[in-house]
């Protein structure tokens, strides 16, 4: 048992570290909703052409947290006929598997929670306990729009963990393990797993987009859609919680599963001298991938939900086992080498960005057909 | 003091009882899945509990208890379909309804 | 001080989680409460399994049964309507003394035995994927390809029991 600081006596070292590491994760996942909610409307402000926030604060730097102290002193709204206990429960049952992922993201060489050695697997479970609480919020809100929505969201989020899963079996493939520091030290120099895996960085990329309910996923809590979805009947700090907090922390999470298995993590230029500095690495990486999915949502529209579903089925899931195959077959074949397998992996990227236009034309001229075809038919 | 082996097989003997009871005694469809749920679960308890006990010699028992993973979410995909098609017939969801074949 | 008698008591609040929610899941009339406490009751016992040291079998329990069977049974829930079902006045049969005496002759024995094995080795570390992993892909190939094509089938046949045949149905409406 280790004894703490200052001799500090095992018995009551144990419980504080935990203490400490909660806290200090609760610490970063708000002080990251709030840089990210910032961040989020100074981008689509940007490219919207318009100025975002710059009331409160130097360039509104302020502004999410005004925000925050409305939302704090909103007053608790709630139907009468919700179900109590389950209406309370829903937003810990959103908010606390994201707070668990938090343990296992290696920052640095030595700040890491606890180097699991089964990392990546306990990074996909805590993902997967989050449809539950989802499910459970559209349902206790005693609303058809708030269920439907909820039902949806749950059915986008189970379908989307497929090719999320699958993806990132493919990384474990290459690398022989699912603990996050040793996929990052497998990635020695420059050479990063983007460079060997891209198609897989593609697939989970996309799929993580749809885990986190972002745009052009974001159908189940689009405000334009079934009112607000299964958020409807939440308000004031509850929605926070279950929206900014959650889902910001989510995407946060997600990124970090990006930037270390296929970026690097904390590696980059003078990591070896100072350790510390792998901190500022991995989080320079780590909100390069977040400005690339505000980016996206600025600029790509939302897809329906049975359009969503088919690009799950139909789309994703088809290439990412394409994938696995192809990389496990590569990496049994030539199990010195990374090269057959990038090389692989390149043509598919290729094959996959060349090959949307054509399978979309045909799509077009199937739907014209059918839509003319039925228009003919309520003609006669 | 650990933990003996025979503490697991006792819980996973009382939970296997609790689900035996509840699939006998309760008469929704739904909550009697969730019943042989919770029997498949008290087995692949006393699975692991012995696949630990015996692991340096026999790893079967954990094995074992993927493969009833498996076999568990098959069961309660097929059972749902199949409780969800006689609802669309009739819709009573109390198995001493749904007792015959015909009408 | 040592912290011997942190795993006494981790396992006890484990097995009163476990034996309290699966009673609850019998006993309850709310259906929905009932799936809760099912799913409460795996994730509880996916921490015995820590305890175990199976780690990889706790965190595909969670995977599976809280991630998606619960997810399943609610949607079951919420698909069907649910009339009251008061399940605890079925207790209060004659046969129920007969079934319980029943019980615990089984129980009972079969609690005692396993009580007599001694204590294990301590498994080696490294935790339980390896080992796992090597069994399931090596010696237990053939066992693994045919609980995939069961995935399948149950798959294919969950889709076709439920597929709603719209032309039939109109046709059945339209008589």
């Amino acid at each position: 048992m280790p004894v703490g600081p200052l001799g500090l006596d095992p018995l009551f070292w144990a419980p504080l570290r935990l203490i400490i590491a909660v806290a200090l994760a609760l610490f970063l996942v708000l002080n990251g909703a709030l840089l990210q909610i910032y961040l989020e409307r100074k981008i689509q402000a940007i490219i919207q052409d318009r100025l975002g926030p710059y009331h409160v604060g130097p360039f509104g730097l302020l502004q999410t947290f005004a925000d925050a102290i409305k939302l704090i002193a909103k007053e608790d709204v709630r139907a009468r006929a919700t179900d109590p206990w389950f209406f309370l429960a829903a937003p810990a049952l959103v908010f606390c598997p994201m707070l668990a992922s938090w343990v296992v993201l290696p920052f640095a060489q030595d700040i890491v929670g606890v180097d699991l050695n089964i990392g990546l697997l306990y990074l996909t479970t805590l993902g997967s306990m989050t449809v539950l609480g989802i499910v459970i919020a559209g349902w206790a809100s005693n609303n058809k729009y708030a269920l439907v929505g909820g039902l949806r969201s749950a059915g986008q989020l189970i379908s989307y963990e497929i090719p999320q899963i699958l993806a990132l079996v493919s990384v474990a493939l290459v690398v022989g393990s699912l603990s996050m520091i040793d996929i990052t030290r497998s990635q020695a120099g420059p050479l990063v797993n983007v460079f060997v895996l891209p198609f897989s960085f593609l697939i989970y990329f996309i799929a993580a987009l749809a885990e986190t309910n972002r745009t052009p996923f974001d159908l189940p809590e689009a405000e334009s859609e079934l009112v607000a979805g299964w958020l409807t009947e939440y308000s004031g700090m509850r929605w926070g919680t279950m929206l900014a907090l959650s889902e910001y922390g989510n995407v946060t999470v997600v990124s970090s599963i990006v930037t270390t298995l296929w970026f690097g993590g904390w590696q980059g230029p003078g990591v070896d001298a100072i350790p510390l500095l792998g901190v500022l690495w991995f989080t320079l990486k780590v909100y390069g991938v977040i400005v690339v999915m505000m980016w996206i949502r600025a600029t790509l529209p939302r897809l329906r939900i049975d359009q969503l579903m088919t690009f799950c089925w139909l789309g994703l899931i088809p290439l990412a086992l394409l994938n696995i195959m192809v990389v496990a077959v590569l990496a049994l074949a030539f199990p010195d080498t990374k090269i057959p397998i990038a090389l692989a992996s390149w043509l598919l990227v290729i094959a996959f960005i060349a090959g949307v236009p054509f399978v979309q034309r045909r799509r077009l001229a199937l739907l014209r057909a059918r839509a003319s075809a039925s228009a003919v038919r309520a003609a006669s | 003091m650990t933990v003996p082996l025979g503490a697991y097989i006792a819980v996973s003997a009382g939970l296997f009882f609790i689900g035996c009871a509840g699939v006998l005694v309760r008469r929704n469809a739904v909550v009697i899945l969730m019943c042989v749920e919770l029997m498949l679960n008290a087995a692949n308890l006393a699975l692991v509990a012995f696949s630990r006990r015996f692991g340096a010699v026999d790893q079967r028992g954990s094995v074992f208890v993927i493969f009833v993973f498996v076999i568990a979410a098959a069961e309660v995909a097929v059972g749902l379909a199949i409780v969800l098609s006689a609802y669309r017939n009739r819709p009573v969801i109390d198995v001493d309804e749904i007792h015959q074949m015909k009408g | 001080m040592s912290f011997d008698f942190v795993e006494p008591v981790v396992f006890a609040v484990l097995a009163f989680g476990v034996i309290g929610a699966g009673a609850a899941v019998v006993l309850l009339d709310r259906i929905t409460a009932s799936a809760l406490l099912m799913a409460l009751t795996f994730l509880c016992m996916a921490g015995m399994f820590v305890l175990l040291g199976a780690e990889t079998i706790a965190a595909f329990q969670v995977l599976i049964y809280v991630g998606a069977i619960t997810v399943l049974i609610l949607f079951g829930v919420q698909f069907t309507k649910q009339g009251g079902d008061r399940s605890y006045a079925l207790f209060f049969q004659k046969q129920y003394p007969l079934a319980a005496a029943l019980v615990a002759a089984v129980a009972i024995p079969v609690a005692l035995f396993a009580f007599s094995f001694t204590a294990p080795a301590p498994p080696p570390g490294g935790g339980d994927i390896r080992p796992l992993a090597t069994s399931v892909f090596t010696d237990y190939a053939f066992a693994f390809e045919v609980a995939s094509v069961l995935l399948l089938a149950a798959m294919v046949g969950a889709i076709v029991l439920t597929t709603r045949d719209e032309r039939a149905e109109a046709a059945r409406r339209r008589k």
